[in-house]
């Protein structure tokens, strides 16, 4: 019927544009149908305004700084400071102005003869790390460019030999056995003896006075018994004399008869 | 910061010795200006001079002195200085000292 209809208008002539109603889709249509622009405009201009609060938000609510991750380099350099940290009984903090690379292999060189190692870490990275542990108070020692060196045991004495011919690099401190030192504390630290050599003194003192109570303890009975020597000597002397006199009187006799 | 710092020119200087405590909160000035003329650039200008870090833990201030070659001593107290200002005023003094300097940079500017 609809189609009679279009066919039977065109022959006629033109007509002002007329609604085509062959090729219009329906009103449910399985594609998104463009919306007329009638409707367009009345959805814009009926759109939903939300009230706006008296005092704006983004000026009530606090700045938060997104928290940023560490980076796994980060982690990795961590991790590296911890352990350096717990493993090495001596850590010692240098400044180092400008060393060369030739220099600086020398030094890595001869510290090594001693298992002595250099350490490079970023400055961010140590003072995160430090402000939580006991090292709180070296965190003032790390500005601009240092160098870490460490060691297992407390070689206090081997180091300043090797870093003294080195002038580019200078001591700030140093945390030996759990104590921080300064640049003069190392130095006198150094100089104190060994080990053994303290613990002999140690002991000397201690048994020292025991040593003495037992000597006073001792006099009396010592002198007593070497009295008493003396006296048995005498004794002794006493009674051969007058036997060795009755013998030589015999020999005497036995020679003169 | 540091790569905008004009070079540091030790010729006129015989002798610089800084003098800190590491420890205490107000060194940076004193470190950093110590790492400035510790270069390698700078130490080439002059092998003459004597470049001392003496490092102390008795509380008193941070101290840079300068020894020239014509015996003018020169103490910036780097308390309350910040590198910056010291680098500069060090620079003017031995660019006012060296004849040589002044002369090529009167030349360039004619």
């Amino acid at each position: 019927m609809a189609a009679l209809c279009g066919r039977a208008l065109s022959c006629r002539g033109w007509f002002p544009p007329q609604q085509i109603v062959r090729h219009g889709s329906k009103a449910v249509t399985r594609h998104r149908k463009p919306m007329h622009i009638l409707r367009q405009k009345l959805l814009a201009v009926t759109e939903y305004i939300p009230p706006k609060p008296a005092i704006p938000e983004r000026c009530i609510k606090p700045r938060v700084q997104a928290i940023q991750e560490p980076t796994i380099l980060e982690k990795l350099l961590q991790r590296d400071v911890e352990k350096t940290f717990k493993e090495n009984k001596m850590v010692a903090v240098f400044q180092n102005n400008s060393i060369t690379s030739e220099e600086l292999r020398l030094l890595r060189h001869r510290l090594l003869k001693h298992d002595i190692r250099l350490k490079f870490f970023p400055n961010q990275i140590l003072r995160s790390y430090l402000a939580d542990t006991k090292y709180k108070n070296l965190l003032p020692l790390f500005i601009g460019h240092n160098i870490i060196i460490v060691c297992k045991e407390p070689k206090a004495k081997e180091l300043l030999q090797a870093v003294r011919s080195t002038t580019q690099i200078s001591l700030l401190g140093a945390c030996i056995e759990d104590a921080l030192f300064s640049r003069q504390g190392v130095v006198n630290y150094s100089r104190l003896p060994g080990m053994q050599i303290i613990r002999g003194e140690v002991v000397g003192g201690l048994t020292l006075l025991t040593s003495l109570t037992y000597q006073l303890l001792q006099t009396g009975p010592v002198r007593l018994t070497a009295l008493l020597e003396h006296y048995l000597k005498q004794q002794n002397e006493a009674a051969t004399g007058p036997t060795e006199n009755l013998e030589q009187k015999e020999t005497q006799g036995s020679q003169g008869s | 910061m540091a790569a905008g710092r004009a070079r540091v020119i030790l010729k006129t200087v015989k002798d610089i010795s800084v003098q800190f405590c590491p420890f205490d909160s107000n060194v940076r000035s004193a470190r950093e200006f110590l790492a400035a003329i510790g270069t390698e650039k700078a130490r080439l200008t002059n092998s003459n001079c004597r470049i001392v870090a003496d490092v102390k833990h008795d509380e008193t201030e941070p101290v840079i002195a300068v020894t020239f070659n014509d015996g003018e001593r020169l103490v910036m107290k780097a308390v309350n200085l910040t590198t910056r200002e010291m680098l500069s005023f060090f620079n003017e003094r031995c660019f006012a000292k060296d004849p040589q300097a002044q002369e090529t940079a009167s030349k360039k500017r004619q």
